[in-house]
């Protein structure tokens, strides 16, 4: 930088010759340049100042462009934090098969309290107690006149309680609009519907969540927006389960039995028309779980798809189809069931240590002998048969549409002997619930093709695999049919419709290992009509007695199948089946021609 | 070396300063302080005592402080600044011993009657530090590497101190008055170029440091970087604010829905909504026009202190009234962008209108400190 001297001598001079102060020049000079210097650094500063000043502008239109796009867009409804907003209580109706409704939505009004809002807490607390007698009065001042903001008074309340409360003209006092779930049948189907509570709150609606049976099992579904409110279709004939339930109560109530269950199964389609167990509840009014004692003595318990017991007799002819169907014996061949039968050091014996003597394979399940089954089984082999009981889906829970249907579980040997093998034949060392059994009867009934028991309607018959041919299905039939003509099923004999079915009787497994002498388990497990079966019925009481004789009896011919037989007369006329003629006997009729 | 020694017989003295405030700018201040009433009014559900009424009071208060300190002549001020800057320090050293703590973090100092904030004052004493500093300083020197350390050490102690608290807004915020501060001083650009990266360096390690033993933010911090850079991850948890608020943002539109008709003031849908997010209250009820309007009148304060200060050809006034400047563009600026989703949310409030004690009071203060300078102005 070239500097301009302070002190340029030529203007020295020329002040000295003036006689000037020649300092007056340095002083002007130096003034000169500060204020040089200064310019230089102002401009510097303003330049700073400049790019300062850019920023700032930048920033305002970044944040005016940002407001005005944020003005601009779509305004949306600023929505709670509460998940009350979200809260769907959409919930679909469930109908039988008919359309007749089993479920549906009832509209009523929850009732709640906004404390700082209130005019007069007395006066509402009066007026509500006076509305609603069970709330305490002294507690609703505390809540009203406290430190809360907001309480819920009522859940529930009648369109009559909403008018009542809304004369109190208490304006702290508010409704919010609550649908309900409402089973108008009551009890009916209870077991299968399960119920509903709600789920989350809000004071403008809440959710109807399902708790139990179909309800909870299709519990997506039915909350499902997308399904257009269209109503769930279920298997269940409303008709046929009011006539099964009024039959199988009264059955349990004369058998003395403390309870039952019966199901009533389609052997095409595997429908379930109608499912019942008892004791049963008001799935509008739902039981609390019981906390001691024995979870199957609760009306929760479902005993068609929970209740896993070891059924008895009623396996027999699963031993007698298979070994038909293995080619090993034909419905006549004979077997000595007096000889005794020891299979790993157990000897098996007979009810009541009856002894039969010579049996065709038909009479083994007509007379029920467990000899002669164990003797099938023995031929057939333990691997074999595990393999059919699977097939029938016996080791599995069933895919029966209800959540429980999933706590139902079999109980069999992890180590399936020869010995197994042999008591299993004849329906003990396995545990299954009706369930099970009403679809392993229903692949007999079906030709030998298995069935998926469910609750939904269906369109039409069910390809299932097949598990047996269809011939060994069809003695198998016939072979049911004669334990009723001629077994210990005779009470099953329905005028006009034809029963085949196997009874069963087994003895309950008390807690601590061993079997109770005086309870039982007694099964009839049946199809109809005989000639071609259309359906399958499974009946089954909890500790039976039947006292009309000097002895009490306890044996499923004497309690399961009159009960079974009664239930067939009422409800096969409500399925549409028609009676059939009986033949009529040779000897009455007279020939007319020839001789 | 400054004018002002030798101009003072041309300052107004005595009661007749009083005329010669920066009027328009305590105006302005007055009407930014009053749209804060009326929305501290709306949110409150109109009742006046909730906020608004303590905040007007304050505002009083503030005003009066105000004019006080603009009576003090600016070169008083200046010989304080060191004084000034000392005891920012130590109050905020003595936040770190014996702060009380709120919201998670040791912010305040409970003097009974009023709880500092001392991370507030030391917005403005940084500043006027700084300025008197660079006043100080010989031009030439301004830009060699030992006269750029003593700043940056001036910066970086208080800095530390509020990272500590944690209060991480404020500590941006007097990072970036700081570093604004010595670049309208004249620092060297290349200073600058090096900050940068040396800042993009630190972001880096912040974020490689997550989820290991060393990491430098907490998880909060963390976790309001994450909702920024993505708000509808977690629009009910951490994004809720920044949702909440877009939500009445749009729903404001262009002219608002009406005095006392905003959801947000009715219904509870956002926390903070008294403080830092009061913005949105005045977007959903004023629209656009509201908000805009808010945004030109802070535009207005900015532009009068910029051109207060280009008149001012003192050094110390000039650099003073920039760095309060900047101080409070970046308030409202980091505010408006964290209500509008376009910065994390650091927690700064909307100076003049959102509520609180300190800020407001410190405000009025640094705009004491800019009067001043107006008035004791070299002519």
């Amino acid at each position: 930088m070239i500097r301009t001297p302070l002190r340029p001598l030529p203007r020295i001079l020329e002040a000295r010759e003036k006689g000037e102060n020649p300092d007056a020049i340095e002083r002007e000079n130096i003034r000169i340049r500060h204020e040089q210097m200064r310019d230089q650094s102002r401009l510097r500063a303003e330049g700073r100042l400049l790019v300062l000043g850019v920023f700032f502008l930048c920033a305002f239109v970044v944040v005016g462009a940002r407001m005005s796009m944020l003005a601009s867009s779509e305004p949306v409804e600023p929505r709670a934090a509460a998940p009350g907003s979200v809260i769907s209580n959409a919930r679909a109706d469930i109908v039988d098969r008919h359309g007749r409704i089993l479920a549906t939505n009832l509209d009523t009004h929850a009732l709640y309290a906004q404390p700082p809002h209130m005019v007069e807490p007395e006066r509402a607390a009066d007026g509500l107690v006076q509305i609603f007698p069970d709330l305490d009065r002294d507690r609703l001042l505390r809540d009203f006149t406290g430190k809360r903001k907001f309480l819920w008074v009522k859940k529930k309340i009648s369109p009559e309680q909403m008018q009542a409360v809304h004369e109190l003209g208490e304006p702290g006092l508010m409704f919010g609009p609550r649908e309900m779930r409402l089973y108008p049948n009551g009890k009916l189907a209870a077991h299968i519907l399960g119920g509903a509570s709600f789920g989350k709150e809000g004071v403008g609606a809440a959710e109807v969540i399902g708790i139990a049976g179909v309800e909870k099992y299709f519990d997506d579904y039915l909350r499902d927006p997308a399904n257009g409110n269209a109503p769930l279709e279920l298997s269940i004939d409303l008709t046929v389960q009011a006539a099964a339930e009024r039959v199988l109560y009264g059955g349990m109530r004369i058998m003395n039995a403390k309870g039952a269950t019966s199901i009533l199964m389609d052997v095409e389609t595997g429908e379930v028309i109608s499912a019942v167990s008892l004791p049963d509840f008001d799935p509008n009014d739902r039981p609390r779980p019981i906390l001691t004692g024995d979870q199957g003595d609760s009306p929760l318990f479902n005993r068609f798809v929970q209740g896993v017991y070891e059924l008895g007799s009623v396996y027999k002819i699963f031993a007698a189809a298979q070994a038909i169907d293995l080619g090993l014996v034909s419905p006549s061949t004979i077997f000595d069931t007096n000889e005794p039968l020891k299979v790993g050091g157990h000897r098996i014996g007979e009810f009541h240590n009856k002894r039969y003597g010579d049996l065709s394979v038909t009479d083994i399940i007509v007379k029920s002998s467990n000899r002669g089954t164990g003797r099938l089984a023995l031929m057939i082999g333990p691997t074999r048969q595990k393999a059919l009981m699977e097939r029938l889906g016996l080791l599995h829970e069933t895919p029966f549409e209800i959540v429980e249907a999933a706590t139902g579980k079999p109980l069999y040997p992890t180590r399936w002997t020869d010995v197994s093998a042999v008591t299993i034949s004849y329906g003990h060392g396995i545990s299954t619930s009706p369930m099970h059994l009403a679809a392993a009867y229903s692949a007999i009934a079906n030709g030998g093709r298995m069935v998926k028991p469910t609750v939904v309607k269906q369109s039409g018959p069910q390809e299932g695999t097949r598990v047996m041919s269809a011939n060994a299905a069809l003695q198998a039939q016939r072979m049911l049919r004669a334990v009723v003509t001629s077994g210990t099923a005779s009470m099953a004999e329905v005028a006009g419709y034809q029963v085949a079915g196997k009874t069963g009787t087994a003895d309950k497994p008390k807690p601590r290992g061993g079997y109770y002498e005086d309870k039982v388990i007694a099964t009839f497990a049946s199809m109809f009509p005989a000639n071609d079966p259309q359906y399958v019925l499974i009946v089954t009481l909890d500790e039976p007695v039947e006292t009309s004789g000097d002895k009490p009896r306890r044996t499923a011919g004497w309690t399961a199948v009159p009960v079974a037989a009664e239930m067939i007369r009422r409800v096969a006329p409500l399925l549409g089946l028609r009676p059939q003629a009986d033949p009529l006997a040779l000897n009455e009729v007279v020939l007319t021609s020839g001789q | 070396m400054s004018y002002l020694e030798y101009t003072v017989k041309h300052v107004p003295s005595g009661a007749r300063k009083i005329l010669f405030l920066n009027w328009p700018l305590a105006l302005l201040l007055a009407s930014v302080a009053g749209i804060g009433f009326l929305m501290l009014y709306s949110v409150a559900g109109g009742t006046f005592s909730t906020w608004a009424e303590p905040q007007a009071k304050r505002f009083a208060v503030g005003f009066l402080l105000m004019i006080l300190v603009a009576m003090v002549p600016i070169w008083f001020w200046r010989s304080m600044a060191g004084v000034a800057y000392g005891v920012s320090v130590l109050l905020l050293l003595a936040v770190e011993f014996f702060g009380s703590v709120g919201m998670g973090a040791q912010r305040w100092i409970d003097l009974g009657f009023m709880r500092l904030q001392p991370s507030e004052l030391m917005k403005i004493t940084l500043v006027m530090a700084l300025a008197a500093y660079y006043d100080a300083l010989p031009q030439k020197r301004t830009s060699r590497p030992l006269w750029v350390i003593l700043p940056l050490i001036l910066i970086f102690l208080p800095t530390a101190l509020v990272l500590r608290q944690p209060d991480l807004g404020t500590a941006i915020l007097l990072l970036t008055a700081g570093g604004g501060l010595m670049f309208v001083a004249g620092v060297h650009w290349a200073y600058f170029a090096a900050v940068v990266t040396a800042a993009v360096g630190l972001v880096t390690a912040v974020f490689q440091s997550r989820g290991t033993p060393w990491q430098l933010l907490k998880d909060y911090q963390y976790r309001r970087i994450d909702t920024f850079l993505d708000p509808s991850q977690d629009p009910l948890g951490a994004g809720y604010h920044i949702t909440q608020s877009k939500i009445a943002l749009g729903s404001g539109g262009w002219t608002g829905r009406g005095f006392m008709q905003g959801t947000q003031s009715r219904l509870n849908f956002l926390p903070e909504k008294h403080t830092d997010f009061i913005f949105t209250t005045l977007a959903e009820e004023f629209g656009f026009v509201g908000g805009f309007t808010l945004l030109a009148l802070y535009a207005l304060i900015i532009l009068f202190c910029v051109t207060s200060a280009l008149m001012n050809r003192d050094r110390f006034s000039n650099l003073l009234i920039l760095g309060i400047a900047l101080n409070f563009f970046l308030f409202f600026a980091v505010n408006m962008s964290m209500v509008m989703g376009l910065a994390p949310v650091v927690g700064v409030p909307l100076p003049l209108v959102s509520y609180g004690g300190s800020a407001m009071l410190v405000l009025m203060l640094a705009f004491g400190l800019v009067q001043s300078a107006h008035v004791h102005r070299p002519r």
